[in-house]
């Protein structure tokens, strides 16, 4: 008989990210179905699961509870940014290991903490040096009242004035907010040539349902001209959006690939993931139980020893992570929102994680400066 | 101004005996994309082009700085153990730009890297606009000789009034033109015998 090993689980099954959590769930579930069937793996995992119910209070002791009350030491889980930076204290007093498994903004490599989704020269980025040339320079900024939005927003300001283009506006909603008449109002004034959108949840579905609307009465604001771009939209919302999302672009590490062109995906995982969520916290867990079945025991101050010089067969690729900063290379695509999936526009295989932008650099992201005729 | 912080490349010299402390400032810096170089008990001269120094405030004293207290070239942030009054007051004789509290953990050197750049950068900007407020106020002497020079016996005020108007067809400062009025008037004997020759 296999050993067991006990892995938190730390998602929440409702509330105002609800779809993205669960996608996510499904995919740490996935992964430790199959690291249980294989017969590679010397052990079987048992998830220690709690469930913070989307309530941000919850997630310090529902990871505290894991930790003190179970042998597990390694935890999948957290959505937010919010709620990463809740738990790392608890982390860090009780040696755990988060693995994140969601786009971030950045700014952060913590010893406790294993980031497998995207991180801003990732997502952002590369979403705005291939928008830019494409649709044009001036943006409007959109989202959620929180860490996210703004640090995101932040780094997109910074991003524009690079590109020589201008920040028409920047607003923000509260969480679970849908009036978003005034925003569309301002849109629609404004007339940007894309919308950065950093809304979640049920504020998002609404803005890109009432901008669909706005769309027909006004093509400038059709996604041919005018795009919503995400850096955090994927697959697991797109049946919410009811088709309004089609046109847009959104960016990351995978999609799910129906014309089966990836099927590197399908081979490493019993399911193909539904999302870059789901591939992401698939990912996570398997890499886990790869180091665990070389170094059994393995805690987080053995994790940048393992992570130097290896690479590891996910639903993402062979990704492997960065031991300074613990965030993984990925490969970074583009996608235009079909329906309930994605039509990859751009794919770069094997970006390296730069949390910190420390590597960004004007002229290589947004070419010359164009020299504006002197008559 | 909102600027994407481009520390990527830069480097911080760390003054600390080798510590866990130092392992964890370091890890921290190559995260950020810093390079990190420890140093104990001395700088060497070629942390003058450093981009950042970190220094013990616990067991620091002057002579491990190539600079006198208060002239570091570069943002300084301090490292401080013991809060000792004495021991912060020489940290302050330093003119440390940012503090970390020991022992460093996960976290802090980034937030510190950014504030210890702003207030240096402020304070360079303040002392060179003190320096030439100073160089302006010390040129009074010069304004007053050159007022004399222009009025010749006439009125003061149209004659500051001349002063201020030619400081602004030659595009520069009060202070500037009283200079060359005041040269120009001394030098009228040379230049009439180079006219000759």
């Amino acid at each position: 008989m296999k050993r067991h090993i006990e892995i938190g689980i730390l998602y929440s099954r409702s509330g105002n990210y609800r779809l993205v959590s669960e996608s996510c769930r499904a995919g740490a579930m996935n992964a430790i179905a199959d690291v249980n069937a294989d017969p590679a793996v010397p052990f079987e995992f048992v998830p220690v699961e709690r469930d913070p119910q989307g309530n941000i209070d919850r997630y310090a002791s529902g990871c505290a509870d894991i930790l003190a009350n179970s042998g597990a030491r390694h935890i999948i889980g957290c959505v937010t940014s919010w709620s990463r930076k809740e738990v790392i204290p608890i982390l860090e007093r009780a040696g755990g290991t988060l693995w994140y498994a969601c786009p971030y903004e950045g700014f952060e490599a913590n010893e406790h903490v294993v980031y497998t989704h995207a991180c801003p020269n990732q997502h952002l980025v590369p979403l705005l040096a291939y928008v830019v040339p494409r649709f044009g320079a001036d943006g409007f900024l959109l989202g959620s009242n929180y860490i996210w939005g703004w640090e995101t927003n932040r780094v997109a300001r910074d991003l524009i004035a690079d590109a020589g283009g201008k920040v028409l506006g920047e607003r923000y909603l509260p969480l679970g907010e849908v009036d978003v008449a005034r925003l569309i109002a301002e849109v629609q004034a404004t007339k940007p040539d894309f919308i950065l959108n950093n809304l979640i949840g049920p504020s998002s579905y609404a803005f890109i349902a009432a901008y669909a609307e706005l769309g027909r009465r006004d093509p400038h604001f059709r996604p041919e001209r005018c795009p919503i771009l995400s850096c955090n939209l994927t697959e697991c919302e797109l049946p919410a959006l009811n088709g309004a999302g089609d046109g847009h672009l959104s960016v990351g590490p995978y999609f799910h690939d129906i014309s089966g062109a990836d099927r590197g995906a399908a081979s490493v995982s019993s399911v193909m993931p539904a999302s870059s969520f789901e591939a992401a916290a698939y990912a996570s867990v398997r890499t886990l139980a790869e180091i665990l079945t070389r170094n059994p025991g393995a805690q987080w101050m053995d994790l940048p020893k393992v992570f130097a010089g290896t690479s590891f067969r996910t639903p993402l690729g062979d990704i492997a992570i960065d031991p300074q900063t613990q965030h993984a290379t990925l490969p970074v695509q583009i996608g235009r929102i079909d329906g309930t999936s994605f039509k990859t526009v751009t794919l770069t295989k094997g970006v390296a994680p730069d949390p910190y932008l420390s590597r960004y650099d004007r002229t290589e992201t947004f070419g010359r400066p164009r020299l504006r005729v002197v008559s | 101004m909102a600027r994407i912080p481009n520390l990527g490349g830069a480097r911080a010299f760390v003054l600390h005996r080798p510590h866990p402390t130092v392992q964890a400032i370091t890890r921290q810096l190559s995260a950020i994309g810093l390079e990190a170089i420890g140093f104990w008990p001395e700088l060497p001269a070629e942390a003058l082009a450093a981009d950042f120094v970190f220094f013990d405030v616990d067991l620091g004293f002057d002579e491990q700085f190539p600079w006198k207290p208060g002239e570091a070239p570069m943002p300084l942030i301090a490292l401080i153990g013991s809060e000792a009054p004495g021991r912060v007051e020489w940290a302050l004789s330093h003119k440390a730009d940012a503090q970390l509290l020991k022992p460093v953990g996960n976290a802090g050197v980034y937030s510190a890297l950014l504030i210890a750049r702003q207030s240096f950068e402020a304070r360079k900007l303040l002392a060179g606009e003190i320096a030439s407020l100073r160089q302006r106020v010390a040129e009074r002497q010069t304004i007053v000789r050159a007022v004399e020079a222009l009025s010749k016996g006439a009125e003061d005020g149209r004659a500051y009034a001349q002063l201020r108007s030619l400081a602004m067809s030659w595009q520069i400062s009060v202070e500037e033109a009283a200079r060359r009025i005041v040269a120009m008037t001394q030098g009228e004997g040379d230049d009439d015998q180079s006219d000759r020759a």
